[in-house]
């Protein structure tokens, strides 16, 4: 089914809380409310002209500097300097958080892309894992590296970093850590080449290791 | 080693003196005299000489890969290029076990602590081998690793450094031999062969 009558009927169905349809892009995809997105998903399986019966990927957005119609300009992130230390900087983060669901069906064979918006302050978005288990690790990854907190998640730890740690890497403020559990993970300055490039003289006998005789 | 050339720089020319020690003429002189057929064969040697050479002919390593340097290093340790031709194809299971640690990888810092276990649980005497870019300096993780011990040697001391990305086998196998060269107590000096310095030469790029 072409995507623009997939969201046809998805609006039919919620309403008010169907935001809007883009198809310009690479991928066409439709906002939704965060409030219905549960709602959606389950109308996107079970619907005998839809069935999406697969969650491909959940994928988190940090919009800093991008408004609500996709218009500014990305922010510059911060790393480690040439020295090694970590990199700061005065910029304070603003824009909204998103989640990108990427749907297939496997027996309809058409692909579809929902998208929910979320205040950087709240950053809660209700889970899609009753709908689809996948969802699950999915939306603990989402919370790992960008705090996205997904309301109704029945088990929302760390999946990649320790339980313990402080922050969300993939936040575009995020500041690089100088050392973590006394584990160093500033680098080294840059230095000199400490093995020049060897000059060999004709009176050096050929082989591996003179020494070697 | 023959007196004519001049050793080469750093070289312990005391200690290759200490190694050409010559036998007493008295204990020569008894041995002829009892009638054995030849007094000169027997070796003298150091007992570090001997237990070097016993830990150099038999470096096992524990089986402990990070990335994609360990798809390297398995491929050293196959039959191609057959890492027990040096006597470091024993991949042993347990660090208690093994004598060198080849860090294959990206050291993240989930993994650092671990690895410091590991290399705490290793018997003494112990080698380190930094493997590829990652294990060495962070790597490609420099910049925006913030999950990346940039160089397993902020957590280990390394003995021997293995450059790539991934390096490959051969240059795991140099990185061998000049850990050997360490462990027999000369400290490996790369000296290219003329042939190698002759033939780069004509490479183009090369001016």
């Amino acid at each position: 089914m072409d995507q623009k009558e997939i969201y046809e009927l998805l609006a039919e169905k919620l309403g008010p809380a169907a935001l809007g349809f883009n198809d310009e892009g690479v991928e066409a995809y439709a906002d939704v409310e965060p409030g219905s997105i549960a709602a959606a998903c389950t109308f996107l399986r079970d619907d005998e002209r839809l069935q999406f019966n697969q969650l491909m990927c959940l994928s988190g957005i940090d919009w800093d500097g991008y408004d609500e119609n996709g218009k500014g300009k990305s922010v510059k992130i911060l790393g480690y300097t040439d020295e090694g230390q970590p990199e700061t900087s005065d910029h304070v983060s603003e824009g909204d958080f998103g989640v990108a669901y990427s749907l297939y069906s496997h027996s309809r064979r058409h692909k579809f892309t929902l998208r929910v918006r979320t205040p950087r302050a709240t950053a809660s978005v209700p889970t899609v894992s009753g709908v689809w288990t996948t969802a699950a690790w999915h939306e603990r990854e989402a919370w790992d590296l960008l705090g996205i907190r997904f309301t109704g998640h029945r088990d929302l730890r760390r999946i990649l970093l320790e339980e313990h740690w402080v922050g969300h890497p993939l936040r575009k403020d995020y500041q690089m850590p100088g050392t973590w559990d006394n584990v160093p993970l500033h680098g080294q300055p840059y230095c000199e080449n400490p093995f020049p490039p060897i000059e060999v003289t004709p009176d050096q006998p050929a082989g591996d290791d003179p020494a070697e005789g | 080693m023959s007196k004519n050339t001049t050793p080469p720089e750093g070289y312990d020319v005391q200690r290759e003196q200490m190694l050409d020690f010559k036998v007493p003429e008295q204990l020569v002189k008894v041995l002829d005299e009892d009638g054995r057929s030849d007094a000169k064969n027997f070796i003298l040697t150091t007992v570090d000489e001997v237990f070097n050479w016993a830990r150099l002919s038999s470096i096992w390593p524990v089986t402990f890969g990070l990335a994609c340097c360990a798809i390297e290093m398995m491929a050293t340790s196959a039959t191609r290029y057959d890492i027990d031709r040096f006597g470091a194809g024993a991949f042993r299971a347990t660090p208690r076990q093994a004598d060198l640690m080849i860090v294959s990888g990206t050291v993240t810092a989930k993994m650092a602590t671990r690895l410091k276990l590991i290399y705490d649980q290793m018997p003494e005497p112990k080698w380190v081998i930094a493997m590829g870019s990652c294990a060495i300096g962070g790597g490609p993780y420099f910049k925006y690793g913030y999950h990346v011990v940039k160089g397993v040697d902020f957590m280990v001391p390394v003995d021997v450094y293995v450059p790539g990305c991934p390096p490959r086998p051969e240059v795991l196998l140099e990185g061998l031999m000049r850990l050997q060269d360490k462990i027999r107590g000369r400290e490996g000096k790369l000296v290219k062969p003329k042939w190698i310095s002759d033939y780069a030469k004509k490479i183009p790029y090369r001016k």
